[in-house]
């Protein structure tokens, strides 16, 4: 057997009294993809971490090709051959391409930056990955794919051969993912190491060839992919049967109609989106990123500026001009970016849940604490959202609480249209399927909700109908019956549309 | 009911009262001879109370608006404008009795406050330009009015003014502690609105996330208009006490007021990115940066050292905030790893 490339020994690690990891021993095979896999907070993105050089382990020794190394810095492991492909992209939005490719080692002449080596070494960087990019384009500029292929080729480009992907796909569409997929094959088929940090299995089983399952810090197995079925995966992960893993959503009856959208137009970003949403009902709404369907939704809560169209709210026109309005039209929106635009980090959950609501829980400019207390730990317990008490900052929270957070606002304040854009990015397994029955139970409770997720299997499971949007336009409305993964695709990306049925 | 936050200030306070008695040596009472502490006696404290008084009112204001997230930069133009406004208004008006002139001067000041105030939080909102600009525009264009109503001179305030802020309320020795009273008053207003009411608490929000706060419908052009009134009503309430503390007032007060009162507002623990801060920090930052100012002439140091050991001091406050609340959230995130749903604590 050849020597590991990766070797972590007994690796524990502390954070303000959390044990994020707890006696990791494992090792990764030179020119192998391992995956790393696990719940959020299973400490996977820890352990990606320590072999970046980001985090030091408290106790544990690291061994890199054999020899124990000790990262101070993600520039020791830099200079080791390991790089690290960010969860979250951090770059200099307001500087080029080729700068944030080599920034920290800008080519200078006579105390100056010299361009043209720049620009010819930022673009040799980008070959190195098969990927072209102006390279004086500013950062900000790119789309979030590009962003990645830009990090890639910091880290590879500079000749890191051990790489760490920490959740690569959150937020990239199925088209961008599959590219970087392929990537990926491109870049083991040279002998680069990738460490896959995820919970996505499509993709695990796609690129890897061994998984290793985190589960509170501690290693629990690694085993080849080919030896382990999905269900067993998730079971490892969990440390539970789950029963229903992602279940077929069942044919229901609808009642009558909550909100009707008509020829709504956003200049530039929607065109002539006409829609309906029933009692009960769950629709999705698929497209590729940049269709337009975030767009759509907050066209509807009052956030874009809607040039022609009408809403319909119980059969009545609705005027829409800002949030507020929509809110009080019993609207909610679970937005894409949620510690963005979802929450307030730094302040509770009990603030953040009640803050749409509190001129409706205040008498005489005062907010009714009591009042406002009782129901956000009505809804907390009822979503089961994991909160040392409510007066703990969000920003401590699982992705998977946060969005219960922000869920729970909405069923605080009495909405019964719910446009959930994206509701489990970032979530982890355990809690998706509790946010998929959530959102089962909304429904049959009455409510409609509009479901947009680039995660197609996650529409097709839970919706009773799939609207396809392409270019900022509805293209089509799938029934549920007919709803697979092939044709929401083919619709997505407009490519030879198979004839109806 | 002091939060965490607090909780060093005070104690950083009190390290300092207890150095200045330690150090201050006493003198004897000139009708009892008894001896009196140099510094804690209760004239020097009611000074140094006063003193905070105005600094304190307006760090309030001001906190508010860091909250905010913005900054204003105005409120020393403020004072300024808004007393000179009530000196002319009063000396218009004449004749008249104590009680009117008491009114009209209050209702001037703070009105004219107001004012300025809404015309900052407007100028922030409707040119949609940084409010650190807009402030930097409005402070020497308010004074600058100031200067040009009054050419430049010094007006009297009726005495009916001063025998108001100056009233003994009982205290013998010819103490006044209504502008202490007012502080303590402001504080306990400033506390309530930020944490009890519902703008209160748009403003945290609306400084922690803009927009998380769009997409959760908070009226964001109201509460930035808002926060700069408020600032503007404090600087003028501020105005109104010291112009009839001293029984003048120039277009040339509160000179350079903008930089103690936002250095007090961050000694109190605001943060300049927004989201965070309270009434009373505020307070206890003002109090704080006035007791260092006062030792100075207590411990009969060379008064030109005052600049260097205030700004050495508002630095050295911030780093020990900064560095006691990373204590505390490492103590409770501690605490809170045993699992718990629900309930307050």
């Amino acid at each position: 057997m050849t020597e590991p490339t990766v070797r972590f020994d007994h690796i524990t690690k502390r954070f303000l009294g959390v044990q994020a990891l707890d006696d990791v021993t494992l090792e990764v095979a030179a020119g192998s993809c391992h995956a790393l896999c696990g719940e959020n907070g299973a400490g996977k993105s820890t352990l990606g971490k320590v072999l970046a050089g980001i985090h030091s382990p408290d106790g544990g020794k690291l061994f890199v090709r054999g020899r124990e190394v000790r990262f101070n810095s993600p520039r020791d492991a830099f200079a080791a051959g390991v790089g690290m492909v960010h969860q979250e992209l951090a770059y200099c939005g307001n500087m080029s391409v080729a700068e944030n490719l080599l920034l920290g080692k800008l080519p200078r002449r006579r105390g100056f930056v010299d361009r043209a080596p720049l620009d010819q070494r930022a673009r040799e960087m980008l070959a190195e990955i098969g990927a072209e990019l102006d390279v004086r384009a500013p950062m900000s500029d790119l789309r979030i794919a590009q962003q990645q292929l830009v990090q890639i080729a910091t880290v590879v480009g500079a000749g890191a051969d051990i790489v760490v992907f920490d959740e690569p796909t959150s937020s990239l569409s199925q088209a961008d993912a599959d590219r970087l997929y392929e990537l990926i094959e491109r870049l083991k088929a040279r002998g680069v190491t990738c460490i896959y940090v995820s919970h996505r299995m499509p993709e695990i089983y796609r690129l890897c060839d061994t998984i290793s399952v985190l589960r509170d810090g501690r290693h629990i197995a690694t085993r080849p992919a080919a030896t382990l079925s999905e269900s067993e995966l998730v079971t490892l992960m969990i440390g539970r049967e789950l029963g229903d893993y992602l279940p077929q959503g069942e044919e229901r009856g609808t009642g009558k109609e909550l909100l009707r959208v008509e020829r709504v137009s956003v200049p530039g970003k929607v065109r002539d989106v006409s829609f309906s949403l029933r009692e009960g009902e769950i629709v999705g709404l698929a497209g590729l990123v940049g269709a337009g369907r975030s767009e759509v939704a907050q066209a509807i809560f009052g956030l874009e500026n809607v040039t022609s169209g009408r809403v319909f709210v119980d059969g009545e026109p609705a005027r829409i001009s800002e949030p507020k309005d929509a809110i009080r039209l019993g609207i909610g929106l679970v937005p894409e970016d949620r510690k963005r635009q979802g929450l307030v980090l730094g302040e509770s959950g009990l603030h953040n849940t009640t803050l749409p609501i509190l001129s409706r829980l205040s008498r005489a400019l005062f907010v009714r604490r009591r009042e406002e207390e009782t129901l956000a730990s009505t809804f907390f317990s009822a979503l089961r959202v994991r909160t040392p008490n409510l007066a703990a900052p969000v920003a401590g929270l699982s992705g998977g609480n946060q969005q219960k957070v922000v869920l729970a606002r909405w069923l605080a304040a009495n909405s019964r249209i719910l446009i959930l854009d994206e509701p489990t990015r970032g979530v982890d397994v355990g809690a998706k399927a509790e946010i998929h029955r959530l959102i089962r139970d909304l429904a049959s409770r009455g409510n409609a909700v509009l479901l947009i997720s680039s995660e197609l299997p996650e529409i097709i499971a839970l919706s009773h109908r799939v609207l396809v949007m392409r270019q900022g336009e509805l293209v089509t409305e799938v029934p549920r019956a007919q709803a697979t993964q092939e044709l929401l695709l083919r619709l997505m990306a407009g490519v030879e549309l198979v004839p109806a049925a | 009911m002091l939060a965490s936050q607090e909780t060093g200030l005070v104690i950083v306070v009190a390290l300092v009262v207890l150095t200045l008695t330690a150090l201050a040596g006493s003198h004897a009472d000139r009708l009892s001879g008894t001896a009196v502490n140099n510094f804690l006696n209760s004239n020097t404290l009611i000074q140094v109370a006063t003193d905070a008084s105005f600094f304190a009112i307006m760090a309030i204001g001001a906190t508010i608006v860091i909250i905010s997230g913005g900054i204003d930069l105005s409120v020393g133009s403020i004072y300024a404008l808004a007393g000179v406004s009530m000196a002319l208004a009063l000396r218009a008006l004449g004749q008249a009795s104590p009680s009117t002139i008491v009114v009209v001067g209050l209702l001037t000041c703070v009105g004219v406050g107001l004012l300025c105030g809404v015309l900052n939080g407007m100028l922030v909102v409707g040119l949609r330009v940084h409010p650190f600009i807009i402030t930097l525009g409005t402070m020497w264009v308010l004074r600058g009015i100031a200067f040009v109503a009054t050419k430049a001179e010094s007006i009297l305030v009726p005495f009916s003014l001063t025998s108001v802020t100056k009233a003994s309320l009982g205290l013998r020795g010819g103490l006044y502690p209504v502008p202490m009273l007012v502080m303590i008053a402001v504080t306990i207003l400033g506390t309530l609105y930020l944490t009890r009411t519902v703008m209160g608490r748009h403003i945290f929000a609306f400084g922690g996330n803009v927009e998380a706060s769009r997409f959760a419908g908070l009226a964001l052009g109201r509460i930035q208009l808002g926060v700069y009134a408020v600032s503007g009503l404090t600087a003028g309430l501020a105005a109104f006490l010291g112009a009839s503390l001293y029984g003048s007032a120039s277009s040339g007060d509160a000179q350079g007021y903008e930089l103690y009162v936002i250095a007090s507002a961050v000694v109190g623990g605001a943060s300049l990115i927004g989201g965070k801060g309270s009434a009373v920090g505020a307070m206890l930052g003002a109090l704080l940066i006035v007791l260092i100012r006062q030792s100075i002439r207590t411990l009969h140091f060379d008064q030109n050292y005052e600049w260097i050991v205030i700004g050495c001091a508002i630095i050295v406050a911030v780093v020990i905030d900064r560095w006691s609340a990373g204590v505390t959230s490492r103590r409770l995130s501690r605490s809170s790893a045993a699992p718990a749903t629900g309930g307050i604590t």
